[in-house]
């Protein structure tokens, strides 16, 4: 087990240095000469080189590097240019709703895709079955978009539930409803893959020998697809929960924007539309380094669910 | 095949041509369900539309006409705007025909590059055994990050604009044609020709685009075309975000964002863009599954 976090951390090392070059190269282009802000408007050009030199500017791209890498690691990751607040305080504000409305969603649409996938399992190639497969490649299909505009058109346009911002936290009343809305057009387009990952998996394990004994022993058919095929089928289930993260969070990020939801990923694109580099930078890097510790989270957890993954 | 003087190379072409009924044979599985042949034709007119949208358009999409702006669907004010106008006063049928030839168009650029670099990648993989490895192990990489982040991250850097949006789709096109060439190359390595071309002196890049290369592309291109759907999905959400297409240019995705501030009191302005991605993907979805069950063998019962 501990070998298999190894090799998966030694997988993801690659990965993360790109990402931080990435963050290194947007702050690269900025604008503005740093050396010039800190000197202030009335330096003279004396002045600004020493600074320039006291700043570590005139050396070599890399050292630069090294020394961007040793302020990451310890969580300085400069000034957003438009609210001059510490960027990692900005994150801060923003994460704590970003996961909020991804649990939300998985939280509906989770159990919402098994039921549905066990139940087209259950009844193949029944109309039951062609419907839920029906509705799972539309959701597949379909802008995350048209469905938070369509919501906010009928929905929220009537009045019934809002949907512009984050009201509270979402224990609170006021907080539970605003986030309905967004949770809902996140979740719309997660319930169709878990759907049909769930119907594929549990057609396999029905046909399994182990479904056939218990069958063959009396047991009811739904208890034989409950209790003993659809445990064995959460493990790809679960898998795909976890590769779809990044699916979710490409979701996220668009329902966040729609939904005026203060998360990370209305934060990223705003300060990519606003040029506000230092903020763009860190917003990507939460969002990379999030992204690769839920991964590596999933994958641990699959090993744990299934011991021949560590194991080969 | 009992001609003794059979060459090399009509080897090749009777391996080409079974290679070939094998994919017809695919194709007919596919279209022989209804909802896949819908989707096909669907797909066809979809297409053609695009390409001929400069002659077929009945208004300039970007000639704008304040005296009907957001004039609803069957207006008599706006009698020749079947469906509609635009918040510019602008036609809303020219402007989807001019939006689904960008955003197709986009999406069709950026699979050709990305899915060409990844067939690259794949046929090397399976050609260069010492690659194999480093190669793959790159394709999981940027398999599992999502494509998103690719978009945002080069936006950032090299600002948006449609030049970002290309290469962003481009990079998250890359892997899983890769991985498809990958396993179309390999199979044609075991084959005996590949070892009888070598035999008569053919050098790497003769055996890779000659053997490989020739007999894997109708497999990589039927993966690249269903990979359409979820470029064009990526690539509309990303200007939709604003960090693609930028208005006034008519792309379908940059189109929904635009009329999303008219939602209550013209929904057509952003509704129709918005059905028209989802179409579109859906029938590009519609078939893919269809290919996938018939070509695997062990759902097709």
């Amino acid at each position: 087990m501990a070998r298999h976090i190894a090799q998966r951390l030694m997988i993801s090392f690659p990965v993360l240095l790109g990402v931080l070059l990435i963050g290194f190269l947007l702050l690269q282009v900025v604008p503005t000469d740093p050396a010039v802000v800190v000197a202030g408007p009335t330096a003279t050009k004396a002045e600004i080189d020493s600074i320039r030199q006291e700043l570590g500017l005139n050396e070599p791209l890399w050292i630069q590097f090294g020394r961007y890498l040793g302020r990451v690691l310890q969580l300085d990751l400069g000034r957003s240019m438009i609210s001059n607040r510490p960027v990692v305080d900005e994150i801060a504000l923003t994460l704590w709703p970003t996961v909020e409305l991804m649990l939300a969603c998985l939280l509906w649409a989770v159990p919402l895709g098994i039921t549905l996938g066990t139940l087209a399992a259950r009844r193949r190639g029944t109309l039951i079955d062609r419907a839920i497969m029906a509705l799972s490649v539309m959701g597949v299909s379909v802008p995350v978009f048209w469905v938070g505009l369509l919501l906010i058109q009928y929905v929220g346009g009537a009045g019934l539930l809002p949907f512009q911002g984050r009201d509270g936290p979402i224990w609170s009343l006021s907080g539970f409803l605003s986030i309905v809305l967004p949770a809902v057009t996140l979740g719309a387009v997660f319930v169709g893959p878990v759907a049909r990952m769930t119907r594929t998996s549990l057609l396999e394990t029905l046909g399994a020998d182990y479904v056939r004994t218990a069958r063959a022993k009396g047991a009811s058919d739904w208890r034989v697809t409950i209790r003993h095929a659809l445990r064995n089928a959460m493990i790809p289930v679960v898998t795909l929960v976890g590769l779809q993260i990044g699916f979710l969070l490409g979701g996220s990020i668009v329902t966040e924007t729609m939904f005026a939801w203060p998360g990370v990923g209305r934060m990223a694109v705003g300060a990519i539309t606003s040029s506000d580099f230092p903020l763009a930078q860190g917003a990507i890097l939460i969002l990379a380094v999030g992204f690769m510790v839920i991964n590596l989270a999933v994958d641990v957890l699959y090993a744990y669910l299934d011991p021949r993954i560590a194991r080969s | 095949m009992t001609d003794a003087t059979l060459s090399l190379q009509s080897d090749a072409d009777q391996r080409a041509i079974a290679a070939l009924r094998r994919k017809n044979a695919v194709w007919r599985r596919i279209l022989r369900d209804p909802a896949a042949a819908a989707a096909a034709l669907f797909l066809f007119l979809i297409v053609a539309a695009a390409i001929l949208a400069p002659w077929i358009a009945p208004f300039d999409p970007y000639a704008s006409n304040m005296r009907l702006r957001l004039c609803p669907i069957g207006s008599d004010r706006c009698a020749a705007y079947l469906l509609g106008a635009d918040n510019q006063g602008r036609d809303m049928v020219s402007r989807i025909l001019f939006g689904l030839r960008a955003t197709l168009g986009i999406g069709v650029l950026a699979v050709a590059v990305g899915g060409g670099l990844g067939a690259l990648i794949g046929l090397s993989a399976a050609y260069f055994k010492r690659l194999d490895q480093p190669l793959m192990r790159l394709v999981d990489v940027l398999l599992s990050f999502p494509s998103i982040l690719f978009g945002l991250a080069i936006a950032a850097v090299l600002g948006t604009g449609l030049f970002s949006l290309v290469l962003a789709l481009s990079i998250a096109a890359i892997p899983s044609i890769a991985r498809i060439a990958r396993g179309a190359a390999q199979s044609i390595m075991q084959q005996e020709y590949m070892e009888a071309g070598r035999a008569v002196g053919l050098g790497d890049g003769a055996l890779i685009w000659r053997y490989l290369a020739l007999n894997c592309w109708p497999t990589i291109l039927i993966y690249m075309t269903l990979q359409l759907g979820q470029a064009i999905l990526l690539g509309a959400a990303l200007s939709f975000l604003g960090l693609g297409a930028q208005p006034p240019t008519a792309e379908l995705g940059s189109m929904a964002a635009d009329g999303r501030k008219f939602l209550t009191i013209a929904p057509h302005v952003s509704t129709l863009p918005c059905a028209a991605i989802f179409l579109v993907v859906l029938a590009f979805n519609i078939l893919g599954d269809a290919l996938r069950d018939a070509m695997d063998p062990k759902l097709r019962q």
